[in-house]
């Protein structure tokens, strides 16, 4: 019996950048893989090129070479696969909520009145009813990142692709919102990667961490999170959980324990 | 480090703030008269002492009545010229002609300069053109205008939109080029073609910008019908400054410039009116403004 294939699965990326007229290597042969349902972390040094990772998988940048599958199928980019979120919430200041929750349907023409239905379902159940008709101007930074959220979900993305989505948050609106994505990505069984320098982040929430190296970039290391608890806070209690944040402070070369003992 | 485990179990149920950040009305004291009555008040009262003045300095004889005309004249010839339709109709002429070039100016203008953002190989082509006519005073191209346009309406609205229409393009090209690329970035991954996104994210992003054109260009789009009447006209409100004033007819220029600034004054709150209307989403911005 053989394993399924990796929902996704990036190998041996490389990308270069033209700076003054010589190329500069920021990927360097970038193997990473995510299996269905599966919730990786990519952490690296700043400048290591995450955003470039992210934009890879996003679609918005074509590697020099390697390799890209979903599901065991090779594809040139993943437009119209993935959802992401970034720090900003990026929503449309021109559109109210319940427009920049729809605006996903829109693209693909799903019929008016039924997404609509389908918005307000989901503005609903994350506690947004009542806002509908306001614009993101108005509302405060988690609820914002709530609609973003919603926008991301309600369009149905096989992979969830998140840019550090909430370290512009106040920590009690961040683990909150934690909980609130940890939560919607098992109920809707969602493959996610989070790209994120935010160690405790990672381990708090996913399955998997891949630590990337200093440019020009390859994989150095990749861990498995054990720990059972879901919830952001209850991952945080969990005994491991210091365990794999030391250990992965250590990768990036972070100094965490003093040194005379 | 280990402070998340020193939180009791109690707390865990973390809800963010549900309030929208909205602001407060500012709280009215009802002793004391609004500020709003009090500044018209003001206003009004500075207009009524300058104008007595000026009356006042014509009778005693300080200030030439023939250089400058009275307040008093202005008023009879503006009522005369009220009364026999001719100031209405004058008006209408160069409010028509006016509104026209700037509607057209600033449309064309304005869809051409968003336009260019389809292909910037395009607009770099066209850009050093755009600034170099742009850089000439449009207003010295007025002669040849009225030779290729004639005398009539034609020619003034030809003016205005030489006016209006760079302005438009100039500003438009710019905000659509300063439209955020993560949002075109997030239109491309939901499977947005290049219309969508132009429609979806360039259009609305460069909307505040174009808006903002609006202002100048009423203005410009004045100027325009103005300076071609000046030059050559059978009507409007340049037609009757500049005839006037060649006759040292003060009051008849006065009552020409006065409507032409009550012109100006109406333009701007229908461009405020506009601008509510086109960018809801930002006109709510000015009641947050930071006061200091």
């Amino acid at each position: 019996m053989s394993a399924p294939p990796p929902k996704l699965s990036l190998q041996g990326i490389h990308k270069s950048f033209v700076a003054k007229g010589s190329a500069l290597p920021v990927l360097n042969g970038v193997d990473i893989s995510v299996a269905q349902g599966g919730f990786l972390s990519v952490i690296g040094p700043s400048g290591c090129g995450k955003t470039t990772v992210f934009n890879i998988i996003a679609g918005l940048l074509e590697p020099d070479a390697g390799t890209i599958h979903v599901d065991g199928e090779a594809v040139t980019n993943l437009r119209g696969r993935v959802g992401y979120m970034m720090q900003k919430d990026l929503l449309f200041p021109w559109r109210t909520v319940l427009e920049n929750v729809l605006l996903g349907m829109e693209l693909k023409k799903i019929p008016a009145a039924e997404a609509r239905e389908t918005a307000r379902e989901y503005l609903n159940t994350y506690g947004l009813a009542g806002f509908e008709n306001a614009y993101p101007r108005t509302l405060s930074g988690g609820m914002r990142q709530r609609v973003a959220l919603i926008r991301t979900l309600i369009s149905n993305p096989d992979i969830l692709l998140l840019d550090e989505p909430f370290s512009a948050l106040d920590y009690q609106t961040r683990l909150y919102l934690e909980g609130v994505l940890i939560e919607a990505v098992d109920t809707f069984k969602k493959t996610v990667i989070l790209v994120t320098h935010d160690i405790d982040e990672a381990v708090a929430l996913s399955r998997h961490v891949t630590v990337l190296s200093g440019r020009p970039t390859k994989v150095k290391a990749n861990y498995a999170i054990d720990i059972q608890e879901r919830t952001p806070i209850g991952a945080r209690s969990d005994p491991r959980f210091h365990e794999y944040f030391h250990s992965l402070c250590a990768e990036l070369d972070i100094q965490t324990r003093r040194k005379a003992a | 480090m280990n402070d998340m485990s020193a939180i009791p179990e109690q707390n865990l149920n973390i809800m963010p703030s549900d309030t929208p950040a909205r602001t407060v009305p500012p709280k009215t004291t009802p002793a004391k008269i609004p500020e709003s009555l009090v500044r018209v008040g003001l206003q009004l009262l500075m207009v009524v002492v300058v104008l007595g003045l000026w009356e006042l300095g014509v009778r005693l004889g300080w200030i030439s009545a023939f250089l400058f005309g009275s307040p008093v004249g202005i008023a009879q010839y503006a009522g005369k010229s009220i009364m026999d339709g001719s100031l209405p109709y004058d008006t209408w002429v160069t409010v028509f002609e006016a509104t026209l070039g700037f509607v057209i100016g600033t449309v064309v203008g304005s869809l051409l300069g968003l336009s260019l953002w389809y292909s910037p190989f395009i607009a770099r082509t066209v850009e050093p053109i755009v600034v170099a006519f742009n850089s000439v005073p449009k207003i010295a191209f007025a002669p040849i205008i009225i030779l290729w346009f004639g005398t009539g309406l034609t020619s003034k609205v030809a003016l205005a939109i030489s006016l209006t229409a760079i302005v438009a393009l100039i500003a438009a090209y710019q905000a659509a080029k300063d439209a955020d690329p993560d949002l075109q970035g997030l239109m491309v991954t939901l499977g947005a073609n290049k219309h969508q996104i132009f429609y979806n994210v360039i259009v609305p992003s460069s909307l505040p910008a174009i808006v903002a054109t609006f202002r100048i260009n009423v203005g410009f789009g004045l100027v325009g019908a103005v300076v071609g009447e000046f030059i050559s006209s059978q009507r409007g409100l340049g037609h009757l400054i500049f005839t006037a004033s060649s006759l040292y007819d003060l009051n008849t220029v006065w009552v020409g410039l006065f409507t032409l600034m009550a012109v100006g004054f109406v333009l701007y709150f229908v461009i405020d009116w506009v601008e509510r209307r086109l960018i809801p989403w930002k006109v709510m911005d000015h009641r947050q403004e930071l006061r200091v």
